[in-house]
């Protein structure tokens, strides 16, 4: 038991560390962050001016714009290391990788809440959708997509941190491995906007939870490779 | 297209396409036992001061 | 040899299979000559999903033994994979255009699942090209094969969900409006058609195989070629003796 206790110490010293830099790099969260607006920006002059598409559409360019912009997220929370070559020393130390992988990953679901909940109010306003009792819904399946994203962006950040090409390698890995996730979340959010008229959302839900555990278990069983040498 | 099309477009990218794959291997392969086979004899002909292990 | 002999059976197998499937077994009575592409598709469409299997199951084993066979395995299972998942798709898309009317139909399960399989494995073949370091690139590939592996199954589920959950026709793949005239050839037009298949995508694993392993040995080779010129360097100055230095 106090094996287990020792692993969450880690993960909350490394993901305390991680929140730490990301904090004070403000720059470069701000500028994903606003990234992530101008993208749904974007969207807009691609699908409109016709209103009632936006609002259909809603749902799926909120959370393509949290991938978009999570993206830029996870390569961040991993660079901070390897520029410095901390990720070896990291590594020397005889912690658990699973550790160090959970620490990470949790540094990204914060990071990942912080970049959904400013796009909602965005969102709200940009395609006219009406938020109000739709918040329970909403903010679970936030958390359950921003769990899983970070889940498999931390694996994938760490996959691709010192190769080549890996601005191009991150997404080209990571976006089909989320597609389900995207596509649960789309359906979801869809279903917790329109008040939930078939009774899927928990469906939804239930995906995104499973995925979230598989991959977090994939995840942490599989780090330690990625450190190793 | 009618159908028969559709068929002859499948069957023809499939087959043709196995075709093509099963002779770029050979080519990498004939390819890479050559160059195996230079090495080996430029080994052979003049042995390293040291051998690495 | 052997492996040749596997090769030519396996050619064998196919046109005869292919002059079975499209000259001899009756049209199908709902979808006419177009249900012919079904075999070779379905063939593809097993191989595809199998050569990952193999993939996985290697990438597992090779964290496990270290054995760089294993590697190899890995990696031959991965592009085939990825030349029959093409072929699985484009086999999909010929036989949609007729059935459908479209090339492609997003409320098709398997054709969404087996279009995300065939990015999850050029993806891994991109990494290992990418990747520089080889004794490196082994493990790393593996443990990427391997959660591309652990996503498949999660793949089918949630986009069967998906068009499960979906107000609309129930329009799906194919085979659900078939209906064959002779039942019986059309079975053995199908099985024949995958073990033929079969026999080929054995032939061309075990060629990939080889391949990955010659490269191996190359670039091994190479390897110690620069640890060797560069300790012959380090060692002149001194005038010792190279074997003892290490």
């Amino acid at each position: 038991m106090t094996a287990l206790r020792a692993d969450a110490a880690v993960a909350w010293a490394i993901a305390r560390k991680d929140a730490l830099a990301e904090l004070r790099g403000r720059q470069a969260v701000g500028s994903t962050l606003f990234f992530a607006g101008l993208v749904l920006l974007l969207f807009g002059f691609a699908l409109g001016p016709d209103s009632r598409r936006l609002t259909e559409a809603a749902p799926g360019l909120l959370w393509l714009a949290i991938v978009f912009g999570g993206l830029l997220t996870v390569a961040r929370l991993h660079q901070l290391e390897a520029d410095d070559g901390a990720l070896e020393e990291l590594a020397r130390y005889p912690v658990a990788r699973r550790a160090i992988y959970l620490g990470k990953a949790l540094a990204g679901l914060g990071a990942m809440l912080v970049l959904g909940g400013l796009l909602l109010p965005v969102v709200a306003i940009l395609y006219g959708i009406d938020l109000a009792g739709a918040w329970l819904p909403l903010i679970a399946t936030l958390v359950l997509g921003a769990i899983g994203f970070a889940a498999v962006g931390t694996f994938y950040a760490g996959v691709t941190v010192r190769m080549r090409a890996r601005e191009v390698m991150l997404p080209l890995l990571m976006l089909p491995v989320i597609a389900p996730l995207l596509l649960a979340a789309v359906k979801a959010t869809t279903a917790a906007l329109g008040g939930d008229p078939f009774g899927e959302l928990g469906s939804w839900l239930q995906l995104l939870a499973g995925f979230d555990v598989v991959m977090l278990v994939a995840g942490a069983a599989t780090y330690g490779y990625l450190l190793e040498e | 297209m009618s159908d028969v099309g559709f068929v002859i477009a499948a069957y023809g990218v499939i087959l043709g396409g196995l075709g093509v794959y099963t002779v770029t291997l050979w080519r990498r392969l004939s390819s890479v036992r050559e160059a195996s086979l230079r090495i080996r004899r430029e080994a052979d002909a003049a042995p390293p001061p040291d051998r690495p292990v | 040899m052997g492996v040749r002999l596997l090769g030519i059976i396996g050619l064998v197998g196919v046109a005869a299979a292919t002059a079975f499937g499209l000259f001899v077994v009756p049209a199908d009575l709902n979808q006419g000559d177009a249900q012919r592409i079904m075999y070779p598709h379905v063939a593809s469409a097993w191989l595809a999903y199998g050569s990952f299997g193999v993939t996985a199951l290697a990438s597992i084993g090779y964290l496990w033994k270290r054995d760089l066979r294993l590697d190899a395995i890995a990696v031959a299972g991965a592009e085939i994979g990825v030349i029959f998942t093409a072929f699985a798709i484009w086999g999909g898309m010929m036989w949609g255009r007729p059935v459908w009317g479209v090339f492609w139909q997003w409320e098709d399960p398997r054709l969404t699942t087996t279009a995300l399989l065939l990015a999850l494995y050029v993806g891994y073949l991109l990494f290992r090209r990418l990747t520089d370091d080889p004794a490196r690139r082994a493990a790393r590939a593996a443990v990427v094969g391997i959660v591309a592996a652990v996503d498949i199954p999660i793949v089918h589920f949630s986009v069967e969900w998906w068009r499960g959950l979906h107000q609309g026709p129930t329009i799906g793949s194919p085979d659900r409006v078939l209906n064959p005239s002779a039942p019986g050839q059309f079975i053995i037009a199908l099985v024949g058609m995958v073990a033929a298949f079969t026999l080929v995508w054995l032939y061309l694993m075990i060629r990939r195989y080889q391949l990955a392993r010659i490269e191996w040995q190359i670039e091994e080779h190479g390897r110690l070629g620069r640890i060797s010129a560069a300790r012959r360097k380090a060692s002149v100055p001194t005038g010792g003796q190279p074997e003892g230095a290490r």
